[in-house]
């Protein structure tokens, strides 16, 4: 019986067509540049060979985001050989959060020994890009024709705090299924974890 | 669509089957003293098996601890915030100034350290504090920011009244949330739950004494009433308004709280054999229309498996007696005294307007006037006594909530004042086709620029724009804002640890400092800062810094920079 400023509906309708059309049609993501921790421009065309990536949105701070490294180093152990690395981006607004500045990346990575990229995306471009939501909000890319489809996104796996618990693990379901030539059987879940604000432009 | 809704009523029946396996309540931890820690941050909780929910704490995981004030102490809030986006932090029904009250104005950017503090001049009562950043309120407070601030003083201690803290003095946040496939909180698709949640636990169960127990009742929804009473019907004695303690207890066998009101009442327990139980019920069902929860939808915007039904808020189990056990309902509380409609010199009316469904068509507002963070909608003087009107004849219920003061209810259009609110209140639920008045005095606290809210609390509906903005005047005061902003150095620069302000005139109050770093950051905020002692920076990284400082005499900043070695 009350109501909602207009502002909202528009949003929610924006939403629920973004979700329709990546349901229905492919989504193609475009090739990116960003400075690892490490101080080198990494890109999805580094690697020739690479039959598709795990591209893994976190951050610095979030408690939730916290919970994932060591399952983030496990599926870049498992699936690098077999052509599918992980990259993590870090697309926080580092000019109202310092936690994830690009000084506080380096550390973390060191400290946490991270084995994959840890990528700052300090213009938020390539959260835009793939419409990131979440802290962790993961993507499953395979090239196609040349080009990088997203075929899983969402959520890593379905606990987060207690990882013996799990019993979906939709990002390592999905790259196993791609690599049998299988379709991916959930292509998609929500995200859960810290919002990853955009600054306005 | 028939299908899904048979679907949704039999998994609604097996979640009240499920509802036996009872979780113990939880009891905010408690701070008291006069300097509070707070820290702000965005976490998780286990609420249901699987995965953890995406949770906001206060020091915790969901609903912050309960501060215990003493009347007449002077408290001073130490409130960091560590989420990812601003917030604010109110002090609901706090009598203090302008400048420390939390509302929208007082935004705390990410990483920042805002200090406010005040003299306690509020009567003994159950308070809370929550968000309070325009157009996020709902979000900020249904991932479970909040928590109670209970006022102590000596008119309350003379007392035979329950207050062993979590024993026979329970606080109980009332609320409910939706969660969604992913256990995540859905405060999009319905502004009401679907199950209850009480101070951040599902199903809850708490042991009380056999003897009598007072519970402080709290409406922390976003915009669902409670009809409350006992499962057995027993009389329970209503001995506390938003405000303070009533005059003497009202007997009662249903309260209604609307979001943002609290009532202490005191039940007996006495004649109960240890080990049974009942329950603490909302009798939702069949209430007048404009009661929030009161829609027949199980979906939609305003859906929930909870909509115009009764359902069980709080199982109580009757355990031993305590030493010390209160044995009666004292007969008479405290003498208020209260304001009268002849003590008002200024009367306003408010039209609730606008806010019919549809698209296009404008928010809930008052007089057709939608929230606007840079006009102050009304002007009153300091010290003077004023009668409100608020009128709504219009589509749907709402709660009137006013910062800075407490008021006295003096006449309902709807139904006859009640013995039941017939005490100090900051918010009512204000029905369709109703009009209320009240009286109050806005004493002690002028402030030119800085405004007081005043609002509907159903957390959509201001988050809309029902929300307008009132400054508190000193009439006598001479103007002073022709004059030069008073000057003062900062030193040692470069600073250590501590960072002094020498002020040119020792006289000069300072009315704001806020530090900003060379990326625009801000490190932290102090309203009306005392400076004696220096402002520390210990914990800043070595750097420029940028900090501006506003005199209270002419409400202008300047702007000095410092190094941090
Ligand atoms: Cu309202």
């Amino acid at each position: 019986m009350a109501r909602r400023n207009s502002a909202f509906y528009t949003l929610a309708l924006f939403v629920a067509l973004l979700l329709h059309s990546r349901t229905m049609a492919q989504v193609v993501v475009n090739d990116f540049s960003l400075r690892n921790v490490d101080g080198k421009m990494v890109s999805l065309s580094d690697h020739k060979d690479a039959k598709g990536y795990i591209v893994v949105f976190t951050c610095n701070h979030c408690p939730f985001a916290k919970l994932y490294p060591p399952r983030l180093n496990n599926l870049y152990k498992k699936f690098a050989k077999a052509g599918v690395p992980l990259i993590a981006i870090s697309s926080t607004d580092t000019v109202v959060y310092e936690g994830d500045s690009y000084a506080e990346m380096v550390k973390k990575a060191k400290k946490e020994h991270f084995l994959f990229p840890y990528l700052y995306d300090n213009t938020q471009a390539v959260a835009r890009q793939f419409a990131a939501q979440k802290t962790p909000h993961a993507f499953v890319l395979w090239k196609e024709g040349g080009k990088w489809v997203v075929k899983y996104c969402g959520a890593i796996d379905d606990n987060g705090a207690e990882p013996a618990e799990v019993k979906h693990r939709y990002v390592q379901d999905a790259v196993e299924q791609l690599l049998a030539g299988k379709p991916v059987t959930v292509p998609e879940t929500r995200s859960i974890g810290c919002q990853i604000n955009l600054r306005s432009k | 669509m028939k299908l899904k809704i048979l679907l949704i009523a039999v998994m609604c029946g097996a979640v009240m089957s499920a509802s036996a396996q009872y979780n113990t309540l939880v009891i905010p931890d408690t701070l008291s003293g006069t300097t509070f820690n707070l820290n702000i941050k965005d976490t998780f909780k286990q609420f249901l098996p699987g995965n953890q929910t995406i949770t906001g704490g206060i020091n915790g995981n969901f609903w912050g601890p309960t501060l215990f004030f003493n009347q007449g102490d002077t408290v001073h809030m130490n409130v960091q915030s560590y989420l990812n986006d601003s917030t604010t932090l109110h002090w609901h029904g706090m009598h203090l100034p302008a400048v420390m009250d939390g509302g929208p104005h007082q935004i705390i950017p990410p990483g920042t350290l805002w200090q406010p503090y005040w003299k306690v001049t509020n009567q003994a009562a159950t308070f809370w504090y929550h968000p309070h950043l325009h157009t996020m309120t709902e979000e900020q407070m249904s991932k479970g920011i909040g928590g109670f601030i209970i006022v102590r003083d000596a008119a309350e201690a003379a007392l035979a009244l329950p207050r062993t803290y979590g024993v026979d003095d329970i606080p109980l946040a009332l609320t409910s949330r939706k969660f969604d496939a992913s256990n995540a909180i859905d405060y999009t698709s319905s502004h009401y739950g679907d199950t209850p949640v009480v101070n951040g636990t599902l199903h809850p169960q708490v042991t009380l004494p056999k003897q009598y127990v007072r519970l402080r009742i709290l409406n922390a929804e976003m915009e669902r009433a409670y009809n409350l009473g006992f499962s057995d019907n027993r009389t329970f004695y209503i001995i506390g308004n938003d405000g303070g303690l009533l005059n003497a207890p009202v007997s009662a066998t249903r309260i209604k709280l609307a979001v943002g009101e609290r009532a202490e009442i005191m039940v007996n327990l006495g004649s109960d054999a240890i080990g049974s139980s009942f329950d603490l019920v909302a009798y939702n069902a069949g209430q007048e229309f404009g009661f929030g929860g009161g829609e027949p939808n199980t979906t939609g915007t305003f859906g929930s498996l909870l909509n115009n039904r009764n359902f069980n808020v709080l199982h109580i189990v009757v355990g031993a007696t305590t030493t010390g056990a209160i044995t009666a309902v004292p007969s008479a509380l405290v003498s208020n005294t209260y304001l009268t409609a002849a003590d008002a010199t200024v009367s306003r009316t408010l039209l609730v307007t606008d806010g019919n469904p549809g698209p296009g068509n404008p928010p809930f507002n008052f007089d057709h006037t939608v929230y606007n963070f840079n006009t102050i909608n009304k002007t009153v003087h300091l010290n003077d006594v004023e009668k409100w009107t608020v009128i709504n004849s219009n589509v749907f219920g709402h709660t009137f909530h006013i910062h800075d003061i407490e008021f006295k209810i003096l006449s309902r259009s709807s139904h006859p004042v009640g013995a039941y609110e017939s005490g100090w209140k900051d918010t009512y639920y204000l029905q369709v086709n109703d009009t209320v008045t009240f009286v109050a005095k806005f004493d002690d606290y002028a402030d030119p620029i800085h405004p007081f809210m005043y609002h509907c609390h159903f957390a959509p509906h201001e988050d809309g724009g029902m929300m307008q903005q009132f400054v508190v005047v000193d009439a006598t005061g001479v103007d002073n804002t022709g004059k030069a902003a008073g000057g003062f150095s900062l030193y040692p620069n470069p600073a250590g640890s501590r960072l002094f302000v020498s002020l040119e005139d020792p006289a000069m109050q300072v009315y704001y400092v806020t530090i900003t770093n060379a990326a625009g950051r801000t490190m932290c905020m102090l309203p009306r800062p005392q400076l004696a002692g220096g402002i520390d920076i210990s914990a800043y990284a070595p750097g420029t810094y940028f900090l501006q400082l506003t005199d209270e005499l002419t409400k202008k900043t300047t702007v000095k920079q410092f190094v941090k070695q």
